[in-house]
C-alpha cells in the first residue's frame, strides 16, 4: 500500500517537487532558467514514470474512496504532461520568472488530482487548484489593465462554476449520501429528475470551465488578456483536464435521455458559434478562443458515445489539440516576437523563418482536422462513436460546422506565403500600435 | 511476392525522395536530376506492374496489408486492380513530363516545387492504390494540400484567391464524404461485428435503398467538385487560369481523375442502388457538363481558359460513360480518363512552354506553324487527339462512351422510362462537332492566323522539350490504333461492376413502374 502511495502518485510528487524547488530557487535568486529546466525535467520524469505505468496497465486505489489510479487517469496524466512539456520547452525566449514555474507546477498538479479524483471532494481541490493559478498566470507580470480585466472575468466565471458543480454535487449527496464519483455515476439512469438535474448541474459547471456555448463569454477576454504562453496553458492543460475530468464522473456508461439533446444541442451549436466567430477575427489569441469553443464542442459531442470509448476518443483529442495549440502558439511567438498579436504579421513570414511558419501552417492545419495531420484522427474517432452510437444525421450537421473552422485555419496557413508589406514600413507601424496600446 | 514489393516501393518513394531536394537545396541541377531519377524509377516500376496486371480476372493484385488502426479495422491496404491500372500509369507518367517542361525555369530551380512535386506523386498514387475507404480520405484530402501550395507559391497574379477557393470547394465537397465513409465503418461493425472500411468488406454490406442513395450522393457531390462536373465546376476557370503550367496540367490531367475515379471506385460498388436511381440525372448532368463547357470554349479568346472549359466538357464524357451503367460505357469511360489526362496535359504543358518563350504575351501568338514548325506540329497532334479523330485515343474513348450512352438510352426507352438519357446522349454527341469546332479555331488562330506579326521569333521546340512530350503521344495513338489491348486491361474489372449495378437496375425497375 505505501509502496503503490508513493509509485501512483510519483508524476504528482515530481511536480509538486517543481513547486517547492522553484520556490527556493527564486529566494536564493537564482536565474529563472534553472527553474524552467527543473520544470522540463519533472515533466520527462513523470513522463516516463506513467509510461512505465501505461506499459504495465497499472491500477491501484492510492486513497480509499478519494484517489485512484487507473488507465484513464495514467494516460490522462500523460497528456497534460506533454501539454505542459509543450509549454516549458518550445517557446523561444523563455526565461518567465520563477512565479511562472510556480504557478504552471501547481496548476499541473490539480489537473493530476482531479484525473485520479474517487470523489468529489479530490475533484473539487483538483479544480481550484488547476484554475486558480490559471488565474495568477494571466496577470502575472504585466502592467495592463486589460490583463486584470481578462482574469478576474475569469476568477468570477471560474467561481460560479464551482459554486454551479458543488449544487450539483449536494444534491447527488442528498440522493446518494456519498461524495464517491462511482456512486454519482450511478444516477444518471436511477436517479429521476433530481438525478438529471444533479447531472446537468456538475456537467454545467465543468462545461463553464471548459469554455463550451453558451458558458464560453470568459474565453475570448481571457485568452486575449494572456501571454501567448499562458493563453496555450489555458487552452491545453487546462481544457484538457476538465474535459478528462468529465469523463472520470460520467465513466463509460451512456448518458441519461434528459442529457442526449441537451449536450447534441450545446455540441452542435459550440463548433458553429466557435467556427463563425472565430472567422472574424483580426487576432490570434481571440481566434484561438472561439476555435477553443469549436473544439469544446467536439469533445462534449464524444460523451454522446454509447460503445464505451468515450475514455479512449477524448484522450485522443485532448493529447492532439492541446498539442497543436501548444505548438501553433509557440510557432505563433517565434514568427511574432512581442505582444501584438494581429494576424497580419503573419503576412509572408515564410520567407524569412520557413521552419516555424511550416510548423504553425500543420499545427493550424492539423486544429481544422485536415487527413492526414494528427487533427483529422482525433476528429474521426469522435465522430466514428457519435456515428456508432446512431447519431448520424447530428454527425453530419457537426462536420459542416466543422468545415466552417477550416476557412480561418487555413487562412492563418496562407497568410504565411502571401506578400509581405515591405520591411521599411512595417517596423513603424507596429510602434505606432503599440504606442497607441501603451497610451489607451 | 515480388510485385507487392515493388507497389510498395513505388509508392514510399516519392515520400522518402522528397527529402533529397529539401536537404539538397539550391545545388545546381542536382536536386532536378534527383527528383527526375526518382520519377522515372517509379514509372519503371509502375509500368512494371502494370505489364504484370492480370486484367482478365478482375481481382485486386500485388496486394499489401499492413495493420494501421487495428481496432477500427483500418488498415494501410494497397493494390493494383483495374479500376486504378490506368490512372497509375497516367500518374507515373505524367510527373516526369510535367518536370521535364518546367526544367529551366524559375519554379523548376526551386527545392519547394520539386518536394511538392513528389508528395503530391506519392499521395496521387496512394489515392489510386488504396484498397482501404479510409486511407483512401486521407490521402484524397492529403493530395490537396501541396496542390494547393503549389498553386499558391508558383501561380499566378490571382494565386491566393485561386488557391483558396480550390481548397475550400473541394473540401467542402468531402465533408460529407467523411460522413459517409465513417457511416459505412459503423454499418460494418453492425453487420458483421467489427468495423472494417476495405472496400471487399463494404461492398458486400446490405444497406437499405435510402441509405444507399444517402452514401451514394455523399460520395457524388466529392467527386462532382473534384471532376469537377457542372454545376460545381465554378472554382475550375480560376485555379486553372492562376495555376502555373504544371500546376495545370496535373490538376487537369491526374487531380479531375480523382473525381471519375471516385464515382468509378466508390459510388458504384459500394451504393449499386443508389447509383443506378440517380443514374439518370447524372446523365444528364454529364450531358449539361459536356454542353456548357463546349459552349464557354468556343466564346474564350484566352488560350488556358480554352483548354480549360474543353477540358471541363472532355470530362463530361466520363462521367456519362460511367452512368450508362453498361460495360461498353464503362470501358470508354476508362479510356477516356486516360486519354483525357494524357492529352489534356499535353496542351497546358505545351502551352506553358509558349509562355516560357513569350512570357504573357503568349496569348497574342499567332503564326506558330511557320516560325516553329515543330511546336506547331506537335500541338497540331494533341488537338486532333482531343477532338476525337480516329486512330487517336479521344476517338477511340468518346466513341465507346457514346455507344454504351446510347445502348442505355435505347433500353431505357424502349423499358418505358422515357428519352431523357437519349437526348442526353444526343446532345453529348451534337458537342463532338462543337468541340472539333473550338479546337480548331484554337490551333487556326495559335499556329496560321498570320495578321499580327510578332516582333520577337519564338524559338521551336528544344530535343529535351520533344522527348519530354513524345511518351504522350505515343500513348495517344497507341491506345487510338489498339484500344482492344488496352480495354483487356480492365476487362475482368469492368465485368464485375456492370453485373451488380445491373442486377440493381433490373431489380429497380419494378418499384420504379
Amino acid at each position: 500500500m505505501p509502496s503503490d502511495f508513493w509509485y501512483g502518485l510519483a508524476p504528482e510528487l515530481a511536480l509538486l517537487g517543481v513547486v517547492v524547488i522553484a520556490m527556493a530557487l527564486e529566494a536564493m535568486r537564482v536565474g529563472a532558467r534553472w527553474s524552467q529546466g527543473a520544470f522540463v525535467g519533472a515533466t520527462v520524469a513523470a513522463l516516463a514514470v506513467l509510461y512505465t505505468q501505461l506499459g504495465a496497465d497499472y491500477s491501484a486505489v492510492l486513497l480509499d474512496g478519494e484517489l485512484r489510479v487507473d488507465r484513464l487517469a495514467v494516460a490522462g496524466k500523460a497528456v497534460l504532461l506533454l501539454c505542459g512539456f509543450g509549454v516549458a520547452a518550445w517557446f523561444p525566449g523563455s526565461v518567465r520568472g520563477h512565479k511562472f514555474w510556480i504557478l504552471a507546477g501547481a496548476s499541473i498538479v490539480g489537473g493530476m488530482l482531479m484525473l485520479g479524483a474517487a470523489s468529489f471532494a479530490t475533484l473539487f481541490i483538483g479544480i481550484e487548484l488547476l484554475s486558480l493559478p490559471a488565474f495568477a498566470l494571466i496577470v502575472l507580470g504585466q502592467g495592463r489593465t486589460v490583463a486584470s480585466e481578462g482574469a478576474f472575468k475569469y476568477l468570477v466565471l471560474s467561481s460560479v462554476a464551482s459554486a454551479v458543480l458543488l449544487f450539483g454535487a449536494s444534491i447527488g449527496y442528498g440522493l446518494t449520501g456519498t461524495l464517491r464519483l462511482d456512486a454519482f455515476a450511478g444516477l444518471f439512469t436511477t436517479g429521476g429528475a433530481q438525478g438529471q438535474a444533479a447531472l446537468l448541474l456538475v456537467l454545467a459547471g465543468l462545461f463553464l470551465k471548459a469554455a463550451v456555448f453558451p458558458f464560453h463569454a470568459w474565453a475570448p477576454d481571457a485568452y486575449a488578456a494572456a501571454r501567448l504562453p499562458v493563453t496555450a496553458w489555458m487552452a491545453s492543460v487546462v481544457k484538457a483536464a476538465v474535459v478528462l475530468a468529465i469523463v472520470r464522473i460520467v465513466g463509460p456508461s451512456a448518458l441519461g435521455s434528459a442529457a442526449v439533446p441537451v449536450i447534441t444541442a450545446l455540441a452542435i451549436v459550440s463548433i458553429v458559434f466557435g467556427n463563425l466567430a472565430a472567422l472574424g477575427q483580426s487576432r490570434f489569441r481571440r481566434l484561438l478562443a472561439y476555435s477553443s469553443v469549436a473544439h469544446a464542442g467536439y469533445m462534449i459531442f464524444a460523451l454522446l458515445d454509447v460503445t464505451g470509448s468515450r475514455g479512449a476518443d477524448l484522450l485522443w483529442y485532448t493529447a492532439f489539440y492541446g498539442l497543436a495549440t501548444v505548438l501553433a502558439c509557440a510557432s505563433f511567438a517565434v514568427l511574432c516576437p512581442g505582444e501584438d498579436d494581429t494576424l497580419e504579421r503573419l503576412d509572408g513570414q515564410f520567407g524569412r523563418r520557413p521552419v516555424a511558419s511550416i510548423l504553425l501552417a500543420l499545427s493550424m492545419l492539423s486544429l481544422a482536422g485536415m487527413p492526414p495531420l494528427p487533427g483529422f484522427f482525433a476528429k474521426l474517432f469522435v465522430f466514428r462513436s457519435v456515428i456508432a452510437s446512431g447519431h448520424t444525421i447530428w454527425a453530419a450537421v457537426a462536420f459542416i460546422g466543422s468545415f466552417l473552422g477550416l476557412a480561418y485555419y487555413v487562412g492563418i496557413a496562407l497568410r504565411l506565403f502571401r506578400p509581405s508589406a515591405s520591411p521599411a514600413t512595417a517596423p513603424a507601424a507596429e510602434r505606432m500600435r503599440q504606442r497607441d496600446e501603451s497610451t489607451a | 511476392m515480388a510485385e507487392s514489393t515493388m507497389l510498395v516501393t513505388a509508392l514510399l518513394l516519392p515520400f522518402l525522395a522528397a527529402l533529397v531536394p529539401a536537404v539538397l537545396g539550391r545545388r545546381g541541377a542536382l536536386p532536378r536530376v534527383a527528383t527526375l531519377g526518382v520519377m522515372l524509377a517509379v514509372l519503371w516500376l509502375v509500368v512494371t506492374l502494370f505489364g504484370a496486371f492480370d486484367g482478365g480476372s478482375g481481382h485486386a493484385q500485388f496486394a499489401v496489408d499492413a495493420p494501421f488502426i487495428p481496432s477500427l479495422g483500418i488498415g494501410l491496404r494497397f493494390a493494383v486492380d483495374g479500376y486504378n491500372a490506368y490512372l497509375l500509369l497516367l500518374t507515373a507518367l505524367l510527373f516526369p513530363v510535367v518536370l521535364a517542361c518546367a526544367w529551366g525555369t524559375a519554379e523548376g530551380r526551386s527545392p519547394l516545387y520539386l518536394v511538392l512535386l513528389l508528395l503530391l506523386e506519392g499521395a496521387l498514387l496512394g489515392t489510386f492504390l488504396a484498397q482501404d475507404l479510409l486511407v483512401f480520405f486521407v490521402l484524397w484530402e492529403a493530395v490537396l494540400i501541396p496542390m494547393v501550395l503549389l498553386i499558391l507559391v508558383f501561380g499566378g497574379p490571382q494565386r491566393r484567391r485561386a488557391a483558396i477557393s480550390f481548397f475550400l470547394y473541394t473540401m467542402a465537397g468531402s465533408v460529407l464524404l467523411l460522413a459517409a465513409v465513417i457511416f459505412l465503418g459503423a454499418e460494418a461493425a453492425r453487420q458483421t461485428g467489427q468495423w472494417a472500411f476495405d472496400y471487399a468488406t463494404l461492398a458486400g454490406l446490405q444497406l437499405s435503398r435510402p441509405q444507399q442513395g444517402l452514401v451514394f450522393l455523399a460520395i457524388a457531390l466529392a467527386c462532382m467538385v473534384k471532376s469537377p462536373l457542372f454545376p460545381f465546376h465554378a472554382w475550375l476557370p480560376l485555379a486553372y487560369r492562376e495555376a502555373s503550367p504544371s500546376g495545370t496540367a496535373l490538376m487537369a490531367g491526374v487531380l479531375s481523375k480523382m473525381g471519375a475515379y471516385g464515382f468509378l471506385r466508390l459510388a458504384l460498388p459500394l451504393a449499386p442502388e443508389g447509383a443506378s436511381s440517380f443514374a439518370s440525372l447524372f446523365v444528364g448532368l454529364a450531358a449539361v457538363s459536356i454542353f456548357y463547357g463546349a459552349v464557354l470554349a468556343l466564346r474564350q479568346r484566352n488560350y488556358k481558359l480554352l483548354v480549360a472549359y474543353a477540358s471541363l466538357s472532355h470530362m463530361g464524357y466520363i462521367v456519362l460513360g460511367t452512368f450508362s451503367l453498361q460495360a461498353t460505357g464503362l470501358h470508354g469511360a476508362m479510356v477516356q480518363m486516360l486519354s483525357h489526362g494524357v492529352t489534356v496535359a499535353g496542351l497546358f504543358l505545351l502551352l506553358g512552354l509558349l509562355e516560357q518563350r513569350r512570357g504573357a504575351a503568349y496569348l497574342q501568338v499567332h503564326g506558330l506553324a511557320t516560325r516553329a514548325p515543330r511546336f506547331a506540329a506537335v500541338l497540331m497532334l494533341f488537338v486532333l487527339a482531343s477532338l476525337a479523330l480516329p486512330l487517336t485515343s479521344g476517338f477511340a474513348a468518346e466513341f465507346l462512351v457514346l455507344l454504351g450512352a446510347f445502348g442505355a438510352g435505347m433500353a431505357r426507352w424502349q423499358a418505358g422510362h422515357g428519352v431523357g438519357v437519349l437526348l442526353a446522349t444526343l446532345l453529348a454527341a451534337t458537342c463532338v462537332v462543337i468541340g472539333a469546332t473550338y479546337m480548331l479555331r484554337f490551333a487556326r488562330s495559335l499556329l496560321f492566323d498570320d495578321s499580327a506579326l510578332p516582333e520577337r521569333l519564338t524559338p521551336d521546340l528544344r530535343p529535351r522539350e520533344l522527348l519530354a512530350l513524345a511518351p504522350l503521344l505515343l500513348l495517344i495513338f497507341w491506345i487510338g490504333v489498339r484500344p482492344g489491348a488496352w480495354m483487356e486491361r480492365t476487362e475482368g474489372t469492368i465485368t464485375g461492376l456492370a453485373r451488380p449495378v445491373a442486377t440493381a437496375v433490373l431489380g429497380a425497375q419494378p418499384h420504379a413502374e
